[in-house]
């Protein structure tokens, strides 16, 4: 599955590429600018999103938005994959459309099973 | 049980009522000074507060400025110019009346002013300063509480994302090199990193415990 990560972090990027790449199976494409997201999405056509809250130009919130609001992106799951984890940012992050939310710091070793349980009722999955 | 808790927004408009209508007036306003050194209007009762909320007073003149400068009780009547105030209140104050700018005093400083009437201007104002001042007083209190609520506001989201996301780099790694991602280490190395792997973990028990569940008053 194609996989478009965005993650402003250079050190988290490194640890979601390997584990996506190697434990999940997925050809990953990570990008660090909030604003890039929406095009990106459009041009890679990826089977899912894992998108931080806080990252330069756009925020995860305003891309989550964005992204549904476009019908050629809005059908793509996105989960967020944050730091911020305040009980108000989870709830705005699902009422925004998002599939599923996990909080950082997370167990690389169990973050595919993770996504794929979130993924469950999509009926897809990743690292098969 | 009931949930009783009340917004913070609900205690001030609770506050300001209950001045209002112990003082038998028909407005009663809780001015804060914010950051940028203006007027806002943070709970209000006789006037709608959605058409106050937005107003930025300038207290560099008239009476806003007596009250801060001197840190007086200013009685201001219908012919005292009250800025952007004015034509809000001029439905509610006639001729021979007058309103009371009670300054709300932290230690320091004039944090904000409590603004209640209109009274005729036969009641005298001064002789009932102390119960005025203990009003400003209580309005203080709130004062600092929404100073408080609003720096937690911004602060825990921000204190819970800078901690949590280089634990996440030290936390991954360790996980990836224990789950065997590069190949079997000695049990030597494997015993010191379930160790740093068990701070880490502490360290984000304590995150939630402390600021995650850190509810300030609902706004």
């Amino acid at each position: 599955m194609k996989v478009l990560v965005a993650e402003d972090d250079p050190d988290i990027q490194v640890i979601l590429k390997m584990v996506l790449t190697r434990l999940g199976k997925c050809d990953v494409t990570i990008t660090f600018q909030g604003d890039q997201v929406v095009p990106m999405a459009k041009t890679h056509r990826p089977g899912l999103i894992l998108l931080d809250v806080m990252l330069p130009e756009m925020s995860g919130f305003e891309i989550c938005k964005a992204l549904k609001a476009d019908p050629e992106t809005n059908s793509i799951p996105i989960i967020f994959l944050t730091a911020r984890s305040m009980p108000a940012e989870i709830q705005e992050a699902m009422k925004l459309g998002a599939l599923g939310y996990l909080a950082k710091p997370f167990d690389p070793m169990t973050l595919v099973g993770q996504i794929n349980e979130i993924l469950a009722p999509l009926g897809v999955s990743i690292g098969a | 049980m009931e949930n009783t808790q009340l917004s913070f927004e609900q205690i001030l408009n609770a506050t300001v009522r209950m001045l209002r209508t112990t003082w038998k007036a028909k407005v009663c306003l809780f001015l804060q000074l914010d950051d940028h050194g203006d007027l806002r209007v943070r709970a209000a009762d006789g006037l709608s507060l959605e058409k106050v909320a937005a107003l930025s007073i300038k207290p560099a003149e008239g009476p806003f400025a007596q009250c801060f400068a001197k840190n007086r009780i200013i009685e201001a009547d219908a012919s005292t110019p009250m800025g952007i105030l004015t034509k809000l209140l001029k439905p509610h104050i006639k001729k021979g009346q007058k309103f009371a700018l009670v300054p709300v005093s932290g230690e320091t400083r004039v944090l904000g002013i409590l603004f209640l009437g209109p009274f005729s201007d036969k009641e005298k104002i001064h002789p009932r300063e102390a119960e005025l001042r203990s009003a400003g007083a209580l309005c203080a209190v709130l004062s600092a509480h929404w100073r408080l609520y609003e720096w937690m506001s911004s602060f825990m989201p921000q204190l819970n994302h800078e901690l949590r996301t280089p634990l996440t780099a030290v936390q991954g790694s360790i996980g990836m090199v224990l789950g065997g991602m590069f190949g079997q280490v000695g049990n030597d190395v494997k015993e010191m990193l379930e160790m740093a792997q068990k701070g880490c973990e502490r360290t984000v028990r304590a995150i939630e415990e402390y600021i995650n569940t850190q509810n300030p008053p609902k706004k």
